[in-house]
């Protein structure tokens, strides 16, 4: 069965209408997760875009045909171990599943997640990383890449500013932590998505997880047409590689036919537009060292 | 058959715990609380018990846990105290508002600053408007004893809210007394299986817990949260006498008074400076005064009218608090205690006394002075400004 | 005491909340049926799932919750989806 046949067979589990921004890719992103996760899914869903655009519904409608709710910001991982825990006591399968941005996971609710990954809980937990917290204003997250605007790190009148602190290496914190299946997707890449959902779904003896790169559209200041094409210049210029953790073992999912230079990348988001020469060139660097770290584990085998 | 037993107070509240079957724990350690999280990772390692067990790596994630399982349907169980407590703030006041039968035992201790570790109501009192209903022992027999009222309690389907059940750090948490636990079948017979219908995250039902919801909406969902504590008000005396019934044991309900039916003065104390505050009031009667004990259990749902009968006609009232209410300057119970009667009996003078802070005795000679300040009041008619227990005081 | 709810916490039993997000366009795709080689591309990447697949696999886009965001038209390698100004509501 193809990709096509695969995800027309599949009933679309979020309601149809949620007011995402036009082009969202994190809206592409749980429809596509959702359908591949099934009605058999209990989905959590912390405070920010996804909860904000109503995927968990409002006063007495819900925003999924599955059961869905709103844990804490900080505590996600923490909600689900315990929903998980009751499933597993009488002896019933079920995905628990958290769709958290990068607020709920690197920041705020990182120390449930690393606990939830250490003990082994088997929730599925899928984090998209639109670096900030969007939902509220675009405010700057540990996910944000150095230099960006955000509401938090603003640009000056003069044109320089952005954010000082360098982007948290999310993904391979959470490979560090040694868990059965650590993956990186991107929205322009679904049938890879797809393969890996399926594949943290299998997981049987411990935490999976999911990294999804989504460049926002409203947050970062891209059109909404390039919003597919953006996320693939992150992939095609190995700012946001596509790879996976299994067991330990690194292996690079794709590698471009051509990289292009990140400068491509940057170019399409207007929080980076009042990035110097320089600014781009240590951006450069910064990839090309990730880039070949992730060569070096991926070759250790 | 029950048997009877050398225990401390965690010990207690383990047992009480794991005879309650429940079906998912998790519970960080923390001082004084700590050995009931071992004793129930004990209990499980020796196969005695079959719940879930998760060791979490703090109370936010314990709370969290729980409140998951318990939003699934699990019935569950966890402990903390003071820091924990605190820490757990965001998902406990949750807990509450979602109305998750969840019982958690509270070892009372003090909140730091000043670095602290020993007894004292403040963390729990602190957070006692969030909703849960909380109930404060006195001793071990209590501790065992409530948690297996709390779930019933909790899981009452007129109530289906959350409960503490409170007890001091060291005070009871350390001290070993003579336990009697009942056999398994009774407490089974005593509290039915638990079956979730107004909250569940299950496939078979979806549904979606916790929208963004309207200020109508909001409104509707706090007043039948009200009405959950009142129907607890009732409950917890009729469950008293219940368990009275199967076990031979009573603990007053919402409050328990002591040599009060007579008394022209009463003395009002809470946890486990009751037993002393019983000897002092022994030792006053015999030297004449007819002071009476109110031993206050419930906090919340704040027991008003029970309150109100067991001092009104009085001559004067005291309450001896290990808590600050930082603001008024006396201790937390009493401005409970204080805005219950009025009304009925608002003339009636009071005493606000603070003692025992930080884990400090709370000795005999500490409650002689309290009844005195007492009758220092029904001499005067006037209330007292606060009596600092512990501190060196005048007394005119 | 009336109640508006039938609820004693905040849940949500009653179906789907949808928003109709089709009135947002100001501009729809039209897919030209002869430049379309049904490739499937517009189908895996339209945000909210607007482009149906058929059982000859055909592919057409359902305008109800479209909110015109280009993607289909931007990344069809055939140059077979076109932009073009939203006249009128959903159902035009």
């Amino acid at each position: 069965m193809n990709i096509y046949e695969k995800l027309a067979m599949q009933e679309e589990m979020i309601s149809p209408g949620i007011s995402a921004c036009v082009g969202c890719n994190v809206e592409l992103t749980i429809r596509t997760v959702m359908r591949v996760l099934g009605p058999n899914t209990i989905l959590a869903i912390p405070p920010g875009c996804m909860g904000g655009v109503g995927v968990v519904g409002w006063d007495k409608k819900s925003g999924s045909k599955t059961p869905v709710f709103f844990p804490l910001l900080d505590n996600v991982a923490s909600m689900l171990a315990g929903i998980k825990l009751h499933y597993e006591h009488i002896g019933q399968k079920v995905n628990v599943v958290a769709f958290a941005g990068d607020g709920a996971s690197a920041d705020a609710g990182l120390q449930c997640l690393s606990g939830a990954a250490e003990r082994g809980d088997k929730i599925l937990y899928i984090c998209y990383d639109n670096e900030g917290y969007m939902n509220t204003g675009y405010q700057r997250s540990g996910t944000t890449t150095k230099g960006a605007w955000t509401s938090t790190t603003p640009v000056s009148r003069q044109g320089c500013g952005g954010k000082k602190q360098d982007k948290k290496d999310f993904p391979m914190i959470m490979a560090m932590h040694d868990i059965p299946y650590m993956a990186t997707c991107n929205p322009a890449f679904i049938k890879d998505m797809v393969d890996k959902v399926e594949k943290a779904m299998a997981v049987e003896d411990g935490l999976a997880f999911l990294y999804v790169y989504n460049p926002c559209l409203t947050g970062w200041g891209i059109q909404s047409d390039k919003s597919i094409e953006s996320a693939r210049a992150a992939v095609d210029s190995n700012f946001a590689p596509l790879y996976e953790v299994i067991n330990g073992t690194f292996k690079l999912n794709y590698q471009p036919k051509e990289t292009i230079p990140v400068k491509n990348f940057v170019s399409y988001c207007k929080k980076f537009s009042h990035l110097n020469d320089l600014e781009i060139e240590n951006l450069q660097q910064q990839t090309d060292s990730k880039w070949h770290r992730l060569q070096m584990l991926c070759e250790m085998g | 058959m029950p048997e009877i037993k050398v225990q401390n107070g965690n010990m207690a509240a383990a047992t009480g715990a794991a005879l309650c079957r429940p079906d998912v724990i998790a519970a960080y350690p923390i001082t004084p609380q700590t050995p009931v999280v071992e004793y129930l990772t004990q209990f499980k390692a020796d196969g005695e018990i079959e719940s879930t067990m998760s060791e979490v790596e703090s109370e936010l994630s314990a709370m969290s846990v729980v409140t998951g399982a318990s939003l699934a349907g699990s019935r569950t169980f966890t402990a903390t105290a003071s820091q924990g407590l605190a820490l757990m703030y965001e998902p406990y006041f949750r807990a509450s508002t979602l109305r998750l039968p969840i019982v958690m035992a509270v070892v009372n201790r003090e909140m730091i600053s000043p670095q602290t570790l020993w007894g004292g109501p403040q963390d729990a009192l602190c957070v006692r408007d969030a909703g849960w209903i909380q109930i404060y022992v006195e001793d071990n027999q209590e501790i065992l004893d409530t948690i297996i009222l709390a779930f019933r309690l909790a899981e009452d389907k007129g109530v289906l809210l959350p409960v503490n059940v409170c007890y001091d750090g060291f005070y009871l948490s350390h001290m070993s007394e003579r336990v009697e636990v009942p056999d398994q079948a009774s407490v089974d017979a005593f509290l039915p299986h638990y079956v979730p219908e107004h909250i569940k995250l299950d496939p078979v039902r979806p549904m979606s817990v916790d929208p963004l919801t309207n200020g109508y909406l909001l409104t509707e969902y706090r007043l039948r949260h009200t009405q959950g504590h009142q129907r607890a008000l009732k409950l917890i005396d009729e469950l008293d006498a219940e368990f009275a019934n199967q076990f031979g044991r009573s603990y007053g309900g919402l409050v328990e008074e002591y040599c009060n039916t007579d008394s022209d003065a009463v003395l009002v104390t809470m946890g486990s400076m009751t037993g002393v505050a019983r000897e002092a009031v022994d030792l006053a009667r015999a030297r004449g005064r007819k002071i009476g004990l109110l031993k206050l259990r419930a906090v919340r749902p704040f027991p008003g009218a029970r309150v109100v009968k067991a001092i009104a006609g009085r001559k004067a009232f005291g309450v001896v608090d290990r808590s600050v209410s930082f603001g008024w300057g006396t201790g937390i119970t009493f401005r409970e205690i204080r805005s219950a009667m009025y009304g009925e009996g608002s003339n009636i003078p009071a005493v606000p006394m603070i003692g025992g802070l930080g884990g400090e005795d709370v000795t005999i000679e500490h409650m002689m002075l309290a009844i005195d300040c007492i009758y220092q009041a029904v001499e005067s008619g006037l209330s007292n400004e606060t009596v600092w227990l512990n501190k060196e005081i005048d007394i005119m | 005491m009336k109640y508006i709810s039938d609820y004693i916490v905040p849940i949500g039993p009653e179906g789907l909340y949808i928003i109709d997000t089709g009135k947002w366009r100001t501009r729809r795709p039209e897919m030209d049926i002869m430049k379309c080689k049904k490739c499937g591309t517009c189908f895996l990447y339209c945000p909210v799932h607007a482009v149906k697949r058929h059982e000859d696999k055909s592919y057409t886009i359902d305008y109800t919750y479209c909110k015109g965001c280009g993607i289909c038209a931007n990344e069809c390698r055939f140059d077979s989806i076109e932009m073009i100004p939203e006249e009128g509501d959903s159902d035009a």
